[in-house]
């Protein structure tokens, strides 16, 4: 037997804390979405004493949280599907063809990824009205794609970079097209960071709050982080239903992270350390 | 020659759409922004922005709210730095380690990092509730009743309370940059420090911190930009009050676009956020990359 040192068991003991600290305010929430208001203002942290399994109903259909979750789901879907199709066709461009337009025209994308959103939010409500793009969907999808594509486009870029070119030749000696190399070759092998890139992308419109804020006004339209936050009427008084849709919210978004949580987190890592 | 001009017909054709995207909703927004800032609006469409210069910057830098907004805005930044890194270095040293529940643990910390931003907002809206909330009432149950306090309503405590918040979200995602470094030493530079006699803590300084500069650097440009982007979280907790005392310069844009209808003002914090921010970034990669 190994002798435990003190710094040890500290250091197990520190796993576990923080593992409590994560996890108990969400088991807590959990608990909280199957009690009424006595079970929940009296205490919070005990079992229910009577399931209250009628809030989940009353989430899913009076609280709109099936309709909004569909929303969210919508949105995130056409943003990955767009970013990954716009994005992996310029990428392709910018990783193997050599015109002198195209470091500018890449430099400018660089440029995006340092643009903070929030710059952006009054003139794109501006854009929005005179497109007639407001409380439109495919405003909000076109607006998330474009936050994303800077990034994108340099995830994609560099891992297209990294495929090698004789690949790309040997194709052209036996007469491929230059759009033939892009499907038959490249979106083949670059399966890895489409998965990156839809996962950050999918994440990211899931849970957008601010311009789901501004550019949109029918209730019914109303994605899941500006659901969250304007319960109506009955709603905003009775606790066990909105934390039923609390739970309701992050469900898709857990069921997929606990799924491929590896994939989810190298993906994520990568997203976030740019050059 | 034919298929010379072909290629370059596709090459124009692929990047198009991309690009249109790019200046469309973020190029031309950028310039709207900027040129906004110096006009008066009320952001009704038949209502003509009127031109009155530097009158708008003049107001913000004149504002109490937006130094108080500065203010909470460096708030996040040392909770990151004091916080945040030592919590995230931690708990990378955790799923690094061979200790039994590795992957647990690993799963666990990142989890909160992956929820929408407005739901954990919410929840610990509901956790800090002053009346019957988890964190009261669990201070109630040790005898601390006297440390019960109402943590978002009060002005300051309730900053230091988001800010919290904020590294309990983001200390799983922090954790696996450290995570990435720590691996990347190779072993038996720890195999030939332990021959040599060096304690841990002395491995620790003088062999892991200093190997893994390159985390180090890549937290502190996120922490430091990141900072001032701060909006969701703010939004859904407090929505910058009680009486805009938990403002942060995004939250306080949309409070003087949206709410206040001074559009021209908020453009003119917007222009604030962006020079800032892309003044950190680049002077941050410059002095990180002179270093090396």
């Amino acid at each position: 037997m190994k002798k435990l040192k003190i710094s040890d068991v500290i250091f197990r003991i520190f796993a576990w804390f923080w593992a409590i600290v994560t996890l108990y305010p969400l088991l807590v929430t959990v608990l909280c979405s199957f009690k009424d208001n006595n079970g929940i203002y009296g205490n919070m942290f005990a079992f229910p004493e009577k399931w209250e399994f009628a809030n989940y109903k009353d989430a899913l259909l009076s609280a709109n949280m099936l309709r909004a979750i569909g929303n969210s789901l919508l949105l995130a879907i056409s943003t990955t599907l767009l970013v990954v199709i716009v994005g992996m066709l310029a990428s392709y461009i910018f990783a193997r063809m050599k015109y002198k337009f195209l470091t500018p025209c890449f430099m400018l994308f660089m440029l995006g990824v340092m643009i903070p959103i929030h710059t952006t939010v009054i003139p794109i409500s501006r854009i929005a009205a005179n497109l007639g793009g407001y409380d439109k969907y495919w405003m909000l999808v076109l607006v998330y794609t474009t936050f994303q594509l800077p990034q994108a486009i340099f995830l994609m870029t560099g891992y297209i970079r990294g495929i090698s070119r004789e690949l790309d030749e040997a194709a052209v000696i036996d007469g491929c097209s230059m759009t033939q190399i892009l499907f038959k070759i490249i979106l083949p092998i670059s399966k890895p960071i489409i998965a990156t890139v839809s996962i950050i992308s999918f994440v990211y419109a899931y849970s957008e709050l601010i311009f789901s804020v501004i550019l949109l006004s029918t209730p019914d339209k109303y994605p899941v982080s500006r659901s969250l936050m304007y319960f109506k009427g009955d709603f905003s008084v009775r606790m066990g239903p909105i934390f039923a849709s609390i739970v309701l919210a992050v469900l898709p978004l857990t069921i997929i992270y606990l799924m491929f949580h590896e994939k989810v987190q190298a993906g994520m890592l990568s997203g976030s350390v740019k050059g | 020659m034919v298929k010379k001009r072909k290629n370059l017909v596709w090459s124009i054709a692929f990047i198009l759409p991309a690009l249109s995207l790019l200046f469309v909703f973020l190029l031309y927004p950028v310039f709207e922004a900027v040129k906004l800032s110096f006009y008066k609006w009320t952001g009704i469409a038949s209502a003509k922005p009127i031109f009155i210069g530097l009158e708008n910057y003049k107001a913000v830098f004149q504002s109490p709210n937006f130094w108080l907004s500065m203010r909470n805005a460096l708030f996040f930044m040392i909770g990151g730095f004091l916080i945040l890194m030592p919590l995230a270095f931690l708990l990378a040293k955790i799923i690094t380690s061979s200790i039994r529940g590795v992957k647990f643990f690993k799963v666990s910390y990142y989890l909160p990092v992956m929820l929408p931003v407005t739901a954990v907002g919410l929840i610990w809206v509901y956790m800090l509730q002053p009346d019957w909330g988890l964190v009261n009432s669990l201070l109630e149950k040790v005898g601390l009743s006297e440390w019960a306090m109402n943590w978002l309503g009060t002005p300051t405590l309730n900053v230091v309370s988001v800010v919290l918040v904020n590294e309990w979200i983001f200390a799983g995602f922090n954790m696996l940059i450290f995570a990435a470094g720590l691996v990347s030493i190779p072993q038996d530079v720890y195999e030939s420090a332990k021959i040599d006699g060096a304690s841990k803590f002395k491995t620790l300084i003088y062999i892991t911190l200093p190997l893994m500069k390159e985390s180090f650097k890549v937290f502190s440009v996120l922490c430091i930009c990141g900072c001032l982007k701060t909006f969701d979280l703010m939004f859904a907790m407090t929505g910058g009050g009680p009486n805009h005392t938990s403002e942060v310069p995004a939250t306080l844009l949309y409070t003087e676009a949206f709410s206040s209808k001074n559009f021209g003002r908020g453009n003119a914090i917007g222009v604030v956020i962006l020079v800032l921010g892309m003044v950190l970034s680049i002077g941050l990669n410059k002095a990180m990359k002179s270093e090396d």
